[in-house]
């Protein structure tokens, strides 16, 4: 175990090198930089080439491409993580001010989600060809096809708009005095977010205990007289758990990344909102410094499914 | 009718683009230059394009046809030719000019919304039914290098951007920003070959004396409605968009992307629950408040903020002192002289001193982003190009004694005054230690101590801000008891949906689709405003290379 751990962990290394690797390339060969983006074609009109060039190298814009990526690097091992090119902030500081929201944001629609989708899945599974599986399939077919965007402005235009019970977008309000006054500003984006997944999860558990419940030791289970709920739940539903876990640990470094679209509808300030920014403005450092961010957790998050793995089936062996 | 028929005009271009793809392009050029280079071939554009049939359609009458690039108003001259569609007459200018049907335009933009991209396609039928074949392409990443870079020999070129017609967008503040960029030699003069004639007429147009420069406008206008040098297409408004329950106290609707006398300390609304009249609005910082050097009033931080030495009228005629009690022009223009209250404070109470407004617009000379008719003024005070070398630490041209600021030009501007109204004095102590390269990037932005009638209560970056009256504000204190924004940027984007929402008292908006749903919004009432923004071709007369 502890030299599986090490071996992870040394394999982490290279995979962030090429990555990061990957994303600055791809930065560096999308057109433009951050120089185009920070005045308008209009302004740029009354500014001579002159002005532009003594801006790119004010902001290191002008070195070769590698030397860029190198400094970058450089930095980011000494744990300097750079500045925003646009607003000079450190770019920590921006990270840092944008995780709570997004990690409010995420966990939130991932309990939703994993709540929600493994009961209907089971419920669906256990109740194979009944009107509720039924009708429980063609949600989730809805669920699954409907766009996270087309759902939240939905649910803008219904709860907030025209029933008000909730904020009409936002995270925090100068009227806010305390940590919980702003929770009726995440109910409305957490359960869009967390109904979307939601619909994944349940088809998911659904195939996964449909499957597991045909499996021979199940029905030795039930050749010996157990009630079909502990049959279900205890025998069942716990192996059918393991590709679900997977699903859903895949799906929290990814939501940390932030979710792009329901943030931007929801103008909710988390990460994703903020790499959308970085992104339109070439701002590589916060781009780079995000996305490198969320290859962490993905990793990290492949890491901890693989030990989860290995606790919900026994037949996984971590050697 | 007319929309109907763009619709469809839309429609045929779209389905003849798909088929026509590959469709070689001919490199044939009429007289030796540009085939753009025969006035006739510009006529015959502006003549073949049913502008008022798009703006009718498309903008939903929410857009003024241009005959000009000067916007309507009393420093245009009457009875300019309105180019009004008639396509036999294009046709005709056509024939006569030896126009080869082969030659495929190739037309650029850079917009990404369905309106501009639905207006190409039926321009691009327009000319189609006249003849004339065209491409059109949206440019991408580094626009200022595609569209803006003069060829080497501003005579006779070649060119150094590879399109024949650009649609894109004057934005100004003065209205030798109109004309300025098509001067022989202009930094972003990629498209005019020398014209002596324009050069001179544009020339004239640079001077102080307001009658005089009204005429010259005139003169400038009757040249450019005949030459095209540029095709202008249609004036943008900017829409108000208002809460019925906001009082503005009778000020009047000037360009709200400047700064104007828009007497903010007497607006009010109703108390909330709380007992306090809080103004809701947009356009409050995202990462960082912009400094008011490039855009300077395009944001309400910006505007409530800072205080100029100078009042525009909400025409931006120059109107009155601000934070100068009184100032003069020499007859000459080459010298102004402002004297300062005694009673202005920076909002952390310190007071704000001529050595604070000499600090500013010599630091201003040294930021690279800066408004081209500010850093155009600046350029021409006397001493600039000695400090900007480094030879002299300070501008020579701005003078100070005690609350006296005296500002002395080497060439008189017409547009210095305009440049007081909109660029405002700064604080120096918080600006010890940035270099101004990285002026944008000072901490000072995060959140700005001003001059003006609200001063920062709280700042919660991409969350929201908060202004409260400032308590030393020379004029008295304001009305309103907050002001809260939620951040923006140029374009919002949450605009329609705050609105419907009741989260908006004052917003303004460029945007026709915004402009339609805030329409319809019983609790928002939309006023337009004619400002100086126009759209047009410019065209590319320099030969290829």
């Amino acid at each position: 175990m502890f030299a599986y751990t090490i071996r992870r962990f040394l394999t982490l290394i290279p995979m962030i090198l090429i990555m990061t690797f990957l994303i600055f390339l791809g930065m560096d060969l999308t057109p433009g930089d951050a120089v185009s983006f920070m005045a308008s074609p209009e302004a740029m009109a009354n500014m001579s080439q002159a002005q532009l060039a003594q801006l790119r190298e004010s902001l290191g814009l002008n070195d070769p491409f590698f030397m860029r990526y190198l400094t970058w690097l450089g930095g980011v091992l000494h744990g300097d993580f750079g500045y925003s090119l646009t607003s000079g902030v450190p770019i920590k500081d921006i990270v840092l001010s944008r995780i709570p929201a997004t990690l409010e944001l995420s966990v939130a629609a991932l309990l939703i989600s994993t709540f929600l989708g493994t009961i209907l899945g089971l419920v669906s599974a256990v109740r194979k060809g009944r009107p509720v599986d039924h009708i429980l399939t063609i949600t989730g077919m809805i669920g699954v096809s409907i766009p996270e965007f087309f759902l939240g402005l939905v649910a803008l235009l219904l709860f907030a708009i025209n029933l008000n019970w909730f904020p009409i977008g936002g995270r925090l309000r100068p009227e806010y005095t305390v940590y919980w006054d702003h929770m009726k500003n995440l109910i409305l984006p957490a359960l869009v977010l967390g109904v979307t997944m939601t619909a994944g999860v349940m088809r998911y558990t659904r195939s996964s205990m449909l499957d597991t419940i045909n499996k021979d030791y199940i029905k030795t289970a039930r050749s010996k007289g157990l009630p079909e709920w502990r049959i279900n739940l205890v025998h069942g539903f716990r192996v059918a758990l393991t590709p679900v876990v997977v699903l859903i640990g895949f799906r929290l470094p990814i939501l940390i990344g932030g979710s792009v679209v329901i943030e931007q509808i929801f103008q909710w300030p988390g990460v994703g909102n903020e790499f959308l920014g970085a992104v339109r403005s070439q701002n590589y450092p916060l781009v780079m410094m995000i996305a490198l961010f969320s290859v962490f957790a993905v990793l990290i998050a492949s890491f901890i499914i693989d030990l989860l793995t290995a606790a919900l089936d026994p037949r996984v062996q971590l050697d | 009718m007319k929309k109907f028929f763009v619709t469809v005009l839309v429609m045929i271009v779209s389905f003849s683009c798909i088929f026509a793809a590959g469709t070689k392009e001919a490199t044939t050029e009429v007289g030796g230059g540009s085939p753009l280079s025969d006035v006739r071939v510009r006529q015959a554009i502006a003549y073949a394009i049913d502008m008022q049939a798009i703006v009718d359609s498309l903008m939903n009458g929410k857009a003024v046809t241009a005959n000009s690039l000067s916007p309507n108003g009393g420093l245009k001259v009457a009875n300019l030719n309105d180019y009004a569609y008639n396509p036999n007459k294009a046709k005709q200018l056509l024939k006569e000019a030896g126009w080869d049907a082969n030659y495929t335009l190739d037309v650029v933009y850079y917009y990404g919304d369905q309106m501009t991209v639905d207006m190409m396609t039926a321009i691009q039928s327009y000319l189609a039914n006249v003849g004339m074949k065209s491409t059109f392409r949206k440019l991408e990443g580094d626009l200022a290098s595609q569209l803006w870079v003069p060829p080497v020999d501003p005579v006779k070129g070649p060119s150094a951007v590879t399109w024949d017609m650009a649609y894109a967008a004057i934005g100004a503040l003065s209205m030798n920003e109109f004309y300025d960029r098509f001067l022989t030699g202009g930094g972003s003069n990629s498209h005019t070959p020398s014209d002596p004639v324009y050069d001179s007429l544009i020339k004239g147009t640079h001077v102080v004396d307001p009658e005089a420069q009204k005429a010259a406008f005139f003169e400038v206008q009757k040249y450019e409605n005949d030459q095209l040098p540029a095709i202008p297409l249609y004036y943008q408004q900017v829409f108000v968009a208002q809460s019925t329950h906001l009082d503005r106290a009778g000020a009047g609707y000037g360009n709200e992307q400047f700064n104007y006398d828009w007497n903010i300390i007497n607006w009010t609304v109703p108390a909330d629950a709380n007992g306090k009249k809080v103004l809701k609005t947009n356009g409050g910082p995202v990462q960082f408040v912009e400094t008011p050097f490039l855009n300077p009033g395009l944001f309400m931080s910006q505007k409530v903020l800072f205080d100029h030495l100078v009042v525009a009228d909400t025409n931006l005629a120059p109107l009155k002192g601000e934070l100068a009690e009184d100032y003069t022009v020499s007859a000459d223009g080459k010298t102004i002289t402002f004297i300062l209250r005694d009673d202005i404070y920076w909002h952390d109470g310190t007071k704000l001193t001529a050595e604070d407004v000499k600090w500013t617009y010599e630091f201003a000379s040294k930021v690279p982003a800066v408004n081209s008719v500010f850093s155009s003024m600046l350029k021409k005070l006397e001493g600039y190009d000695a400090y900007v070398a480094g030879s002299a630490d300070q501008i020579s041209g701005i003078v100070i004694d005690g609350n006296v600021v005296k500002f002395k030009y080497a060439e008189a501007d017409p547009n210095a005054l305009l440049c007081f109204t909109q660029f405002p004095p700064l604080p120096k102590k918080y600006f010890s230690n940035v270099d101004p390269m990285q002026f944008q990037q000072a901490s000072y932005w995060q959140n700005p101590v001003g001059s003006g009638p609200f001063k920062v209560k709280e700042i919660r970056m991409n969350n929201y801000a908060t202004f409260v009256p400032f308590e030393k504000y020379y004029k008295g204190i304001a009305k309103l008891d907050e002001i809260q924004m939620y951040p923006s940027g140029e374009s919002d984007p949450n605009l329609v949906k705050n609105a419907a929402a009741g989260q908006l008292d004052y917003a303004y908006t460029k945007s026709v689709e915004d402009v339609l749903a805030l329409e319809s919004m019983p609790n928002i009432v939309v006023t337009p405003v004619d400002i100086r923004y126009t759209r047009l071709f410019f065209v590319n007369k320099f030969p290829k290379p």
